[in-house]
């Protein structure tokens, strides 16, 4: 593979975009700020603060709320009368106590379809 | 460094006279910064109050008072970037765009000497800043930066958070395409002179 010669208009262009961005340096001078430049940041800074001050007090707000919500229910969940239990067995339980039936449903359905002999 | 330590320390417990003074002490840079990233003199001081307020609502961020300096051009940087990122939609007819014969009767136009220098200088921002738009808006900024503003790698390494070898490979290749740009136009240029 043969390396490729020097190009000398790469060095050229190499110079003229470093004068270029000299150039661009002269051409775009630190610009004075206007008088107004202070308090308009003045007033954007307080609208910042008023807007945050009034997002705080709403979140204050809303967590206050949410924890007397959470201690009424606490309070009631402790004073009021327990509600019946519905389900005194486990799923586990319910599912043993299922399959403990002496007739096997299957079977009584087979009987039934063939217009065969029941046990009733 | 600009801005006193003992004034940002001042600025971060809460004293506004503190952060005005930092605010005074360093508003012409971070506009210059501004103008030399956005190129629109028009919505510089835009751009450099919504620097400024970033700074006011993230100071109490500042680890320390020493790393003030590359915090400040990273809020500059990124409000530039996301104004430029704004401004995308918009596709405006550049002065470099135009065919030298009218830029040189624009020039002619202006008459006198101070005019004739606005009208160059104006001309020089245009030409850059088509160059410039060769590469992406991060690359823009980091070469402008460099190349412009005069930051080392070790404060640009600071301002990005990113690796002075990974900084380096990105403006070789950001430079690269800038060169291409500016090789393209020089060659065009040539063509349409011989063709005349």
């Amino acid at each position: 593979m043969k390396m490729k010669p020097p190009d000398s208009n790469s060095a050229k262009f190499d110079r003229e975009l470093d004068d270029l961005f000299a150039a661009y340096l002269q051409a775009c001078p630190d610009p004075e700020p206007s008088p107004e430049f202070m308090p308009r940041l003045w007033q954007r800074i307080e609208a910042r603060r008023s807007a945050s001050f009034t997002f705080g007090r709403l979140t204050r707000a809303f967590v206050t709320a949410a924890a007397a919500i959470c201690i009424l229910l606490g309070l009631m969940q402790a004073y009021l009368p327990s509600q019946p239990v519905l389900y005194t067995q486990t799923y586990v339980e319910a599912l043993q106590a299922e399959n403990s039936t002496d007739a096997p449903s299957m079977v009584e359905a087979l009987f039934v379809e063939d217009g065969g002999p029941s046990y009733q | 460094m600009l801005v006193d330590a003992t004034l940002i320390e001042r600025a971060r417990n809460g004293d506004d006279a503190a952060f005005n003074e930092i605010v005074v002490a360093s508003r012409r840079r971070v506009l210059g910064t501004i103008a030399r990233l956005i190129g629109r003199r028009e919505d510089v001081e835009d751009v450099g109050q919504q620097v400024f307020l970033r700074l006011y609502l993230s100071l109490d961020q500042l680890r320390t008072p020493d790393v003030f300096d590359p915090w400040l051009y990273r809020l500059t940087v990124n409000a530039a970037y996301d104004y430029l990122r704004r401004q995308r939609r918009r596709n405006e007819m550049r002065m470099a765009d135009l065919p030298e014969q009218v830029v040189m009767s624009a020039d002619a136009a202006a008459g006198g000497k101070r005019e004739h220098e606005e009208a160059e200088k104006a001309r020089t921002r245009e030409y850059v800043q088509g160059l410039l738009a060769s590469v992406s808006e991060a690359d823009r900024s980091l070469l402008i930066l460099k190349e412009v503003e005069g930051l080392s790698l070790k404060e640009l390494e600071k301002v990005y958070h990113v690796k002075e070898n990974a900084l380096k490979v990105r403006l070789f290749r950001a430079r690269q395409r800038v060169l291409k740009a500016l090789s393209a136009q020089r060659e065009g240029a040539m063509e349409a002179g011989s063709q005349r």
